[in-house]
């Protein structure tokens, strides 16, 4: 095959998926770029403002407060999340009986729908009823239950289940890296007499990462991105103390609340600044952690 | 050989992509007979399509479309599409894919919006001098620019819901009339119940928008404030009606009267709640009884009173919600056809049915004098009374900064200066006004004779 044939081969198979990331992905970030120099309600004329809105979001404490949540989300959760993933893995990667089966196990919420997760472990965190204040009053441990979705514990509340929602996925990931470093590596410093710990820190981690780089990285973008959980169990409150990033923004674009008679106003132009400097703060950590984490690279 | 397979590939792909991007039209509404010549005789259907939102009445709206796709004799055949959560953005959706629906369930809170965006068509030219005497037209809600878009159905009574075995149980005789009764009341019967895990009231503040909207509203409108902090007096944005009834809310907070874990409850798990006996009194709508016959069966005898005032003096009306229900698609291309649908639907026998059998409270002044009493314990209580009446329209706006409700709850939550945090709304809330006005064509004009107390007796006496 001559090669303007093979260009044209190749370019006809990338053809559909480059037009459907041109047409679903590209240009829906074009329109809302566009926008973010308007004041635009989602009908209605879009009226030009220039800076407006950054200048509104400059002061907007709202939003600056649920960075501030987003960081404490996001550090929390991986704060779980990566060591209890590497863990997991680091004893699943042994011969242990029943190994598939606890690698099932464990992988399993990640299969499971975020919004559908919430809904669960809100029957089990909720204050009035839920089944570990009901556990906890009628064992003898608390009198009144814990008011686990309220002011004082709903940020620990909703990191613990995004951790559970997290960990497996991690897992599998820490696992296929393991699978990856030779078994002869550890046979060689098993006869120069290092043990199981000194194996793990001299040879398992730093052999682990490139693979670790990259999924803390993952872990990262994900923390910082994550809301759905939130909207479901606390819907961002109570009064903002659970609200992120990507859910002040979500509720920019789609209100929720108000009741029957509230009128909701969209706020398409506004929500595209938000959405952008959102990004920007994603890209930013992203960049960091990044340059920051190259050593991890280094396994010589 | 190769160029074959090369084609072969192209076009394979190049089919998938277009079956992948054509998917989005192929569903929804069937409009193959297109016009509404094609009539009965020829055999050929005029297929229109009914969305809805709303769940509630479902099985109602199913029989009777399916009522009258058997007895029309124009050959028309209306689709029946119930959405749920996702109404509105489907709907958004359908009119960018000329995909429309030809009549659309229209709300109190929806209907301005879709007017806006053009999604109606004016039903003027069908609306005879019978039909006009039938149905009370109400500027902002179901007529615009001096343009009819809907007719009434029903309407929403919102009421204080309260629980009368614990209230015997308290010994105490009457509901609350004025919140320092409130206050006591739910003190009274917390001390009452606590023991058994009940508590004097709850609202769902997991969405403080919501469950202000269904409590602190309703007390503002009774006692003569408009119930989104708009004051149609001065047409400016003023939220000091509601300090009394955000502090009433917070002692009985700071009391100890509130149900532990308001701050995530929302509606559904709080009538559980009330229906297992668990909660004193609460505020909302006339749906509620419909709920404790169906969705939570009520374990508990309770009723339903007119919601508190400041100070037990009525001066205002407790806002009646609606005033329409179904509307024209402007996108329509059976506008005919579409309107006898609608005329089946508003006619006495479906309106009558709709109250008798508890979907809702009729807000047609004929039928509801006609109707018979719903046969849905706890119903009566909402029935309309002098004092319900329908609040003209406020201005929506979008202010910069924390929503009026988020910041009375988080008041209630951490307390503060309310004197300063509602200056601190009247300012943002009011520059927002002023924008709106300015840059959207928005019209807010003051009217000095505006009278709240004179709104209420239209539908009752």
């Amino acid at each position: 095959m001559n090669k303007t044939k093979h260009a044209l081969f190749s370019y006809s198979f990338i053809f559909p998926s480059a037009l459907l990331t041109l047409v679903l992905g590209i240009y829906p970030i074009a329109w809302a770029f566009r926008y973010m120099f308007y004041d635009y309600k989602g009908f209605g004329t879009a009226r030009f403002t220039g800076l407006a809105n950054f200048s509104r979001i400059l002061k907007d404490t709202q939003f600056w407060d649920s960075v501030v949540n987003t960081f404490v989300y996001a550090g929390g959760k991986l704060l779980i999340t990566i060591p209890l993933a590497l863990l997991l893995a680091a004893i699943l990667n042994r011969g242990l009986r029943g190994r598939q089966l606890l690698r099932g196990i464990f992988f399993m919420p990640t299969v499971i729908s975020t919004a559908v997760m919430a809904v669960v472990f809100f029957t089990i965190f909720n204050s009035y009823n839920g089944i570990l204040n009901q556990f906890l009053i009628r064992s003898g441990l608390s009198d009144s239950g814990v008011d686990w979705l309220g002011p004082k514990y709903a940020m620990l509340t909703v990191i613990l289940v995004a951790a559970w929602g997290a960990v497996g996925n991690y897992m599998l990931l820490f696992l296929a890296g393991l699978q990856n470093i030779p078994e002869d590596v550890y046979e060689a410093s098993s006869l120069d007499g290092a043990g199981k710990i000194q194996q793990f820190r001299y040879i398992t981690l730093p052999m682990l990462g490139p693979v670790m780089q990259m999924v803390i990285m993952l872990a990262i973008i994900t923390a910082l991105k994550g809301y759905e959980s939130i909207m479901v169990l606390t819907e961002g409150g109570p009064v903002g103390k659970t609200e992120v990033m990507f859910l002040y923004l979500y509720k920019l674009f789609f209100p929720v609340g108000g009741g029957s008679a509230a009128v909701q106003v969209q706020e398409f132009g506004y929500g595209s600044a938000v959405a952008f400097v959102s990004a920007v703060i994603v890209g930013m950590i992203s960049l960091i952690y990044f340059y920051a984490s190259r050593r991890m690279n280094q396994t010589d | 050989m190769m160029k074959r397979t090369l084609m072969t590939s192209l076009s394979l792909v190049l089919a998938l992509g277009l079956a992948a991007c054509g998917n989005g039209n192929s569903g929804g509404n069937a409009t193959e007979g297109k016009g509404d010549g094609a009539k009965a005789g020829s055999g050929e259907k005029t297929k229109i399509s009914y969305w809805t939102g709303d769940r509630h009445d479902a099985d109602f709206v199913k029989e009777k479309v399916a009522e009258f796709n058997a007895s029309n004799k124009d050959g028309i055949e209306v689709e029946l599409v119930v959405k749920g959560d996702d109404f509105d953005t489907a709907l958004d959706l359908s009119f960018q894919t000329s995909d429309a629906p030809d009549v659309i369930r229209v709300k109190e809170n929806t209907v301005q919006t879709f007017y806006k965006k053009g999604f109606l068509a004016p039903i003027d030219e069908f609306l005879n001098d019978e039909l006009k005497a039938k149905f009370p037209a109400m500027p902002d809600l179901n007529e615009f620019d001096g343009k009819r878009y809907s007719l009434p159905n029903y309407g929403t009574t919102m009421r204080l819901v309260y629980n009368k075995d614990l209230f015997a149980k308290a010994g105490i005789e009457h509901p609350p009339t004025t919140l320092q009764e409130l206050v006591d009341t739910a003190k009274k019967l917390t001390a009452a119940g606590k023991a058994d895990g009940a508590y004097g009231f709850a609202l769902n503040f997991k969405s403080p928008g919501s469950a202000f909207a269904r409590s602190a509203r309703v007390v503002a409108e009774m006692s003569g404030y408009g119930g989104f902090g708009y004051d149609f007096k001065t047409a400016r944005y003023d939220f000091s009606g509601f300090e009394p009834i955000i502090n009433a809310f917070k002692q009985i907070k700071d009391d100890g009267s509130m149900l532990p874990g308001v701050e995530s409850l929302d509606i559904d798990p709080l009538r559980a709640q009330f229906a297992e006996g668990k909660i004193g009194m609460y505020m909302s709508y006339s749906s509620e009884p419909g709920v404790y016959k169906n969705q939570f069966p009520a374990k508990i005898d309770w009723a339903a009173a007119p919601v508190p005032t400041i100070d037990g003096n009525v001066k205002g009306a407790s806002g009646f919600l609606g005033g329409q229900w179904l509307a024209l698609s402007s996108k329509t291309e059976h506008k005919e056809a579409a309107w006898k649908f609608m005329e089946f639907m508003y006619g006495d026998q479906v309106l009558t049915d709709y109250q008798e059998k508890g979907f809702g409270i009729s807000m047609v002044p004929s039928i509801s004098a006609a109707a018979k009493t719903p046969d849905v314990n706890g119903i009566e209580g909402f029935l309309p009374n002098k004092n319900d009446g329908v609040w003209p329209v406020y201005p929506s706006v979008a202010p910069e900064g924390m929503k009026s409700d988020d910041a009375f709850f988080k008041y209630m939550l951490n307390g503060g200066d309310l004197k300063a945090i509602i200056a601190d709304l009247n300012k943002r809330y009011n520059a927002a006004l002023d924008s709106v006005i300015a840059n959207d064509g928005v019209k807010a004009e003051p009217d000095a004779g505006f009278d709240p107390a004179a709104l209420g007796g239209k539908f009752a006496k």
